[in-house]
């Protein structure tokens, strides 16, 4: 974790955000803004602007496949949903961020 | 970077974004928002939308950046694996792809680059065509008609056929080329002065005050490109003019004919209709928006038959047509069909090019075809596989390419080294963007084209089972490419035979007169200088007595015009036999010239009948005449010609035959017209233009200098001319020459090719093949047999292709008669040699592979792999 760059770290949070609001449920962009802020009492924000080019990029990877499929109101929306290989990242994923919170958190204890 | 895969990806993009916002807007309503302020803060909430697709964008295209930038890699890196090949494959791109772009950069001005006009395309040439000139040309008469009431052009102008002049501008001669044309020609053309004025139709009055436009080039060698020419005046021919204009730098004449200083032509309708009937133009237009050559030619057919019954004499009437044609097709009529021939040969070496490569690729894919199992097994697919495949020919081709670039600029130099003098526009060619896009579009194409057979034979993971699984498509398919490489390579070689031979036989062309040791002096009299009859003879005859005391000088005669040039011919039906009524017309041209008594000797043209002309007939009279045996023969069969009277261009004057001379060449270097020599009387209506001819062993820089002293003593403004005979006549082989050279270069590239394409196919046939043959070997084959094998082989393949090119090129033959002197175009000769040549080069090339065949031990080839 000591290699871990700030910008890595950020890009990293907003992966764990949709992987883990994802492996909820299946859902379209505006679903996983909503899921993330009120699960997280309105702490946590997503921001759109990231949200989508993220989205994509872990479809190239692999980690998410997308589909194009009917809202509840009868909208087209693209959906996403987790692959084998998001599932696998997410655990990764969780184990690193407790971790690293887990430092930040003895390190602000001790000084 | 919009491809067509992105745009419609990216309306997907924008669809998933808006249905966001959409969803954002309802929200924002259901928590009891108005709409409007429901939709505007979604959009705030969002923030920068096109910061958010063009992440996106990076996202995608970063990835297919990224693929190909690593199928590159791994081109380059197997390709440095197997560097022979490569470099093989790239050397063939190179020369293909070069010699290709060098010779578009030949014909490019020719057949495509527009003309140095705006709207070049409406321009056209406009007049009679008949026998006299090869050419369309017009009469002052009828074009006066015309322009007044022809519908079918914008705007229809003309020019006098041109001439040198004399200038004096501020005491320095000039001899320089003028041109007189009418007011509104630069209008016409599209064109405007660089500086100064264009000519006002007042300029264009007869005796309006003559003004000139000189030429960019005269204005800037002459005048040092100064401003303060424009209000000069200058005198030329005796006349002073002012200067009003320069023309633009680009500027060139339609005729594409010299030109450093423009007058205005002042045609003067006042005039009696015949006077203008008898005074010569060359006639262009400029067509109507939208319109065709074809309507204009279809308007201008009833005034052309009105005009033509008025102005041209009846014997020719038959024999003169409307011309209405493009101005490229004027200027390059004479080596467009050279130019398209050469662009053939061009793809003939691009094809070569592509199966070439394309089959060097295909072995080199069998030879791979492990790896790319391998790479099938562990889950690439067919597409990724295919990809990677035209990567691989593109970095080969741009490899090629840019070495072809290279060779095409050197190539070009070449050409305009070697190329004869009047070779349309060569002179102008330079490697320029437009060859360098040509060069780009060709590599890219020959890459796609070679690309494919490759990408076809696709990989199977089952083949990782064993090594000698036959890829028996991929195997037909080198045979069939190495084929076509065989006929296509005949085809060329067949075609320079036919040259070479042609040009040979040209060369050893017996002329009917003997050029060597023949020194020619040619000038032409001032304009200022006695025009009238008598006055001018004589002073040929002044001239032509200084010239004979010239010691050594051997002058034997004086002619206006002497082989291999054409002479300014006569209409055969123009001539009349005593006693007979007139021949119809249509009987084509005949050659005709004033000479001194001397020429026959001199020229060394033997007298076959009756008696040379002799000083004694110089006085007056009637001129006598002498026929060629040609043309005696047309109108007298074997009659005797001798003492008969003949009557030229219909001015009653009988003139007695007196002799029979041999025929010559005395059209170009292959034709033998019909032609009669008038003596040159002293009071002959003679051209101003003369040639003196000498038979001396001396130098001619040492003849020059005397002749020049003598005429000077006469004339020190006169320039002369000094020309060794074997230069002119060899001036009218360069052209054939030249294309001969061409084509000849092409074969070659083309043998090679094919030859190498042979020996690389089968040599890794061998290779393939190695335990096979050692089987065979430790069954008890000889070596011998081995060998015959693998030549039998290439034999096969080889006849094959060479079938189907022996058939290719005699449908190419055919093509070429107009080329070929001297010969059929199905000559027997040249189609022989080609097919023994290819079949040595064949069997040079299958020897290699078939004696390394042999020569396998055969316990070393069973213990491979």
């Amino acid at each position: 974790m000591a290699n871990m760059r700030p910008a890595d770290t950020l890009q990293g949070a907003l992966e764990l955000l949709i992987l883990k609001s994802l492996a909820h449920r299946p859902n379209h962009g505006f679903g996983i803004t909503l899921h993330v802020q009120t699960v997280s009492d309105g702490l946590l924000r997503v921001e759109e602007g990231s949200l989508y080019p993220a989205l994509h990029r872990m479809e190239k990877q692999k980690l998410l496949r997308g589909e194009w499929r009917k809202t509840e109101n009868g909208r087209r929306a693209r959906w996403y949903s987790l692959t084998a290989a998001g599932r696998k990242r997410l655990a990764e994923a969780e184990d690193r961020w407790t971790s690293l919170a887990e430092g930040v958190r003895r390190l602000l204890r001790f000084a | 970077m919009k491809l067509p895969w992105n745009r419609h990806r990216e309306r997907d993009w924008q669809e998933e974004i808006d249905a966001h916002l959409a969803m954002r807007e309802r929200w924002n309503q259901q928590a009891g928002m108005p709409p409007g302020a429901a939709r505007s803060l979604a959009r705030r909430q969002f923030g920068n939308l096109l910061h958010t697709y063009e992440d996106i964008r990076a996202v995608h295209v970063r990835r297919w950046l990224d693929d190909f930038l690593l199928d590159v890699r791994i081109a380059a890196r197997s390709f440095r694996k197997s560097p022979a090949l490569s470099s093989i494959a790239i050397l063939t791109i190179a020369v293909g792809v070069g010699a290709a772009t060098s010779i578009f950069g030949v014909v490019d001005p020719l057949l495509f680059r527009s003309l140095p006009y705006p709207n070049d395309r409406q321009l056209v040439s406009i007049g009679y065509f008949g026998p006299v000139d090869s050419n369309e040309f017009n009469v002052v008469a009828s074009y006066l008609d015309w322009r007044a009431r022809q519908t079918a052009f914008q705007s229809m102008t003309s020019m006098r056929a041109g001439s040198q002049c004399d200038m004096l501008a501020d005491d320095t001669p000039d001899r320089i080329y003028c041109q007189a044309v009418e007011a509104n020609w630069l209008r016409t053309f599209g064109l405007k002065p660089a500086l100064g004025r264009d000519f006002t139709p007042e300029d264009d009055q007869p005796r309006a005050s003559p003004v000139a436009l000189i030429s960019y080039g005269f204005w800037q060698r002459r005048f040092g490109g100064d401003a303060s020419v424009l209000g000069k005046a200058v005198i030329i021919d005796d006349r002073t003019v002012r200067i009003v204009g320069v023309l633009p730098k680009s500027f060139e004449m339609p005729q594409l004919g010299p030109a450093d200083v423009l007058m205005p032509e002042q045609l003067n309708p006042a005039l009696p209709r015949a006077a203008n009937a008898s005074s010569f133009l060359r006639t262009f237009a400029r067509l109507r928006d939208g319109a065709t050559i074809g309507q204009a030619r279809a308007q201008m057919q009833p005034l052309f038959d009105r005009t033509a019954k008025l102005d041209v004499p009846p014997e020719l009437r038959k024999e003169v047509r409307l011309v209405v044609r493009s101005l490229r097709e004027r200027q390059i009529h004479d080596v467009k069909t050279a130019s398209w021939m050469l662009l053939g040969a061009v793809v003939a070496l691009l094809l070569l090019v592509c199966a070439n490569v394309a089959n060097l690729l295909l072995a080199r894919a069998t030879a791979r075809r492990r790896e790319l199992a391998v790479r099938v097994a562990i889950g690439a697919g067919r597409g990724r596989l295919v990809r990677q495949t035209f990567t691989e020919s593109l970095v080969l081709a741009a490899a090629g390419g840019t070495a072809a670039c290279g060779l095409a600029w050197a190539l070009l130099h070449i050409f305009t080294a070697l190329a004869p003098e009047g070779l349309v526009r060569l002179n102008r060619t330079g490697f320029d963007a437009r060859m360098l896009i040509f060069a780009l579009v060709a590599s890219a194409g020959t890459a796609l084209l070679f690309g494919i057979a490759p990408a076809l034979v696709h990989p199977r993971a089952e083949s990782l089972a064993g090594p000698r699984v036959v890829n028996a498509a991929g195997t037909l398919l080198r045979r069939i490419l190495l084929s076509a490489q065989v006929a296509i390579s005949l085809v060329l070689l067949t075609s320079a035979s036919l040259f070479a031979r042609s040009f040979w036989k040209l060369e050893s062309q017996p002329l009917g007169y003997r050029p060597a040791h023949l020194i020619t002096a040619s000038f032409t009299l001032h304009r200022r200088q006695p025009r009238a009859t008598g006055a001018q003879a004589a002073l040929f005859r002044q001239i032509e007595d200084r010239l004979k005391t010239i010691p050594g000088g051997g002058l034997a005669a004086l002619s206006d015009s002497i082989p291999p040039r054409g002479s300014m011919g006569r209409p055969y039906s123009n001539i009349r036999i005593a006693g007979h009524p007139p021949v119809a017309a249509g009987g084509g041209m005949v050659e005709f010239r004033w000479v001194t008594p001397g020429y026959f000797r001199v020229m060394e043209i033997p007298i076959v009948a009756g008696r040379p002309f002799e000083a004694s007939d110089r006085g007056s009279g009637p001129s006598p005449l002498i026929l060629s045996e040609t043309l005696a023969r047309r109108m007298f069969g074997l009659e005797n010609p001798i003492g008969r009277q003949l009557a030229l261009d219909g001015d009653g004057q009988w003139c007695p035959v007196v002799g029979v001379a041999a025929d010559t060449r005395n059209n170009g270097l292959t034709e033998t017209d019909p032609e009669y020599y008038r003596l040159r009387m002293d009071n002959s209506n003679l051209p101003r233009t003369a040639v003196a001819l000498f038979r001396t062993s001396l130098d001619p820089a040492v003849l020059a200098s005397s002749i020049r002293a003598e005429i000077a003593t006469l004339d020190p403004r006169l320039p002369v001319k000094i020309e060794t005979m074997e230069t002119r006549v060899a001036a009218f082989r360069q052209q054939p020459r030249f294309l001969a050279w061409l084509v000849a270069s092409f074969a070659a590239f083309g043998l090679l090719l094919a030859a190498v394409g042979l020996y690389g196919v089968l040599s890794f046939h061998v290779a393939r093949q190695t335990q096979e043959i050692g089987v065979r070997m430790a069954l008890g084959a000889t070596p011998r047999d081995i060998a015959l094998q693998v030549q039998r082989q290439a034999g096969l393949w080889t006849a094959l292709g060479a079938m189907i090119g022996f058939a290719g090129s005699l449908a190419v033959a055919g093509m070429l008669r107009g080329f070929l002197f001297g010969i059929a175009p199905y000559d027997p000769v040249s189609l022989t040699a080609s097919l023994l040549l290819l079949g040595a080069s064949a069997m040079i090339a299958a020897w290699l592979p078939s004696h390394r065949a042999s020569s396998v031990d055969p316990m070393v080839a069973l213990r491979h792999e």
